[in-house]
């Protein structure tokens, strides 16, 4: 809950925000008050003494802002000029824009009554800001809702899964254990039941997920293999390293770079090298050279012994 | 410490209160918390002008008399300062929350929390039916994306350093116009001033971060801008020729048109594709190995033969 101290500027807009918020939900708890504006009770209590001091000047007690909030309760009197809800900040409009074309994107196509409650919204807004935020989830919304309930009552789902690396869509029966990020993308580790061991999945890699049974028990998880390959970037190093999730950062020379990359798949690595064939070379270990080489070797096969329209 | 922040509520009141214009005077004879010499009163209320004014609060400065040189006055207008969306019902909050609720955890947690604090204080119930099987989120953990948001919102130029193909910074300064997500990416778009031309950037290929240049409201964001036109027109639209092995090449079957023609070998299947950026193209049909095949045109399955040559030398 503890976080760094607001500025003066910061409290102020928060105890504008307090007022209208007091009003409509008068006799509120301190304890509840505290969790809605994401404070400790002490920065509350100290907000809501600020506030005590405020209103029309004069500041008689006939002036002042009228706080009762020593019961453990709170309920405001006298604040009438403040009690209107602020109007959202243009930064505010941003997000919410985005929010709702998120919002969008993932709702059933059914659900006219809600596709056209968020178009009005998003125009009432767009009128307001312009149109200068947009976003194109690549994670449907009900997906993540289903998996979070999964976690949530240890259910285990049944996920249609396209795994760019094996390039095959599968269907798979998988004990869902926690969510979270890599490079950007939204993960979600789960044992898989299909396949008998701990794997990673892409949210946006998900055709569809359904809940299933009961979760059985998961076994421990034991040592990740990793396999880390030595690379040697000699061109389209942006690129390159993005494509290995390899971390860069501005160079100055323009040399070739060695780098190190790591996996639990090979595959991953092994496909990464062919598509780099003309900008990195893999230099250890000597195993995945061999890989490589048959790689291009089995294509070759296939384009030499084929005739092709000219 | 906190004097500041009440002079703040005690000025906005005062503004707020106000059904005509009040002087500088006034406002440093009645409101609470102005002292000192005639100089720093000054210099106060200025800055207490442009922080209120940072909070999207605009105070307005007018004359008592039109026809006179008056000394000016100020006042905040009710309808300047209260939520702007008008009415709003249950469906509306529930939906507007959702959108907010998507930040949780992003870098545009603190906006989102007063949105949702604003929302909630309008005291509408949501609609919690709504919510069961939504959890919409945003994931934004870079900076960057603060401050391009705030300077778009503020029109105030950036400046910053981009990582070119071959990680050389170079710096860019640019009149940001949107920002957008795609492919799981951010990106800013807006009149790049050197280029003298639109240009988009990736925000995690920007090394460092973005400064703000001079004064905001220095530029004006076009009023047709689409931010959907600055993906499709980066090249040209070009179609190859390829053999899929049956089952494979999923994405480029999605994308694709599978062809009428019966050239394919039996076991494959010949599909058209289209592709913009001729590097990245090549790349993914390598990424594919033995079940992609390029058929035509020939110069791409040249490109593609000299790779997997040179691969053979390489590693062979």
């Amino acid at each position: 809950m503890a976080k760094t101290q607001s500025t003066p500027v910061e409290k102020a807009a928060r105890l504008l925000d307090l007022v209208p918020f007091i009003s409509t939900h008068q006799g509120i708890a301190l304890s509840e008050l505290a969790e809605e504006f994401n404070l400790s009770e002490n920065e509350l209590l100290s907000d809501l003494n600020t506030l005590w001091m405020c209103g029309l000047p004069g500041y008689t007690p006939l002036e002042l802002i009228d706080l009762e909030f020593e019961s453990g309760y709170v309920s405001i009197r006298n604040a009438e000029v403040l009690q209107r809800v602020r109007l959202l900040t243009k930064q505010e409009l941003v997000i919410i824009l985005l929010g709702l074309d998120i919002l969008r994107s993932s709702l059933d196509s059914e659900r006219t009554d809600l596709q056209d409650a968020i178009s009005g919204l998003t125009r009432k807004i767009k009128e307001i800001i312009g149109n200068i935020a947009t976003a194109s989830p690549i994670v449907d919304s009900t997906h993540r809702a289903i998996i979070t309930q999964a976690i949530g009552s240890r259910m285990d789902l049944i996920v249609k899964y396209h795994s760019a690396i094996r390039d095959t869509v599968t269907e798979r029966v998988i004990t869902p254990l926690e969510l979270s990020l890599d490079h950007g993308f939204e993960i979600l580790n789960a044992y898989c039941q299909s396949a008998e061991g701990f794997r990673t999945f892409r949210l946006d890699n998900m055709r569809s997920v359904e809940l299933a049974g009961s979760s059985v028990s998961v076994p421990e998880q034991g040592e990740i293999t990793d396999y880390q390959w030595q690379l040697l970037i000699k061109s389209r190093f942006r690129t390159s390293s993005e494509r290995f999730r390899s971390i860069y950062k501005a160079r100055e020379s323009t040399e070739g770079e060695q780098v190190s990359v790591n996996s639990f798949s090979q595959d991953w690595l092994l496909r990464n090298a062919m598509s780099t064939l003309a900008s990195v070379e893999v230099q250890t270990p000597l195993s995945a050279r061999t890989l490589i080489a048959q790689k291009c070797q089995q294509s070759l096969e296939l384009y030499e012994s084929w005739s092709f329209p000219k | 410490m906190s004097r500041k922040t009440e002079r703040l509520v005690n000025l906005t009141i005062a503004l707020l209160a106000t059904k005509r214009y009040i002087t500088k005077s006034e406002i440093f004879r009645t409101v609470d918390g102005y002292e000192g010499t005639d100089d720093s009163k000054e210099r106060m209320f200025e800055r207490d002008k442009d922080d209120l004014r940072n909070l999207g609060i605009e105070i307005e400065v007018g004359t008592f008399d039109p026809l006179f040189e008056d000394e000016s006055g100020y006042r905040i207008k009710p309808e300047n300062y209260q939520f702007q969306l008008g009415e709003v019902n249950a469906r509306e909050i529930t939906l507007l929350s959702l959108a907010a609720e998507a930040w949780r955890g992003a870098s545009m947690g603190p906006s989102a929390l007063s949105a949702l604090n604003k929302l909630h204080a309008i005291g509408i119930e949501s609609d919690t039916e709504l919510l069961l099987d939504l959890a919409p989120a945003i994931i934004a953990q870079d900076a960057n994306l603060t401050i391009a948001i705030s300077a778009i919102t503020s029109k105030t130029v950036l400046s910053f350093a981009y990582l070119n193909e071959d990680l050389q910074p170079q710096s860019r300064v640019l009149e940001p116009y949107a920002v957008t997500s795609r492919y799981g990416h951010w990106y800013v778009f807006g009149n790049d001033l050197d280029r003298k031309a639109t240009r988009l950037f990736r925000l995690d290929r920007i090394s460092g971060e973005f400064k703000l240049q001079g004064r905001s409201g220095t530029y004006e964001i076009p009023s047709d801008l689409d931010v959907n036109n600055a993906f499709a027109k980066s090249a040209e639209l070009s179609t190859a020729i390829l053999f899929l092995r049956d089952g494979r090449g999923l994405n480029l079957r999605s994308r694709g048109l599978q062809s009428a023609s019966t050239n394919a070998p039996i076991g494959w299947q010949e599909f058209s594709v289209q592709y913009r950026d001729r590097e990245r193209f090549v790349e993914e049909i390598l990424w594919y190995g033995n079940d992609v095949i390029v058929s035509g045109p020939t110069d791409l399955r040249a490109e593609i033969l000299s790779h997997l040559k040179a691969g053979v030398a390489t590693y062979g």
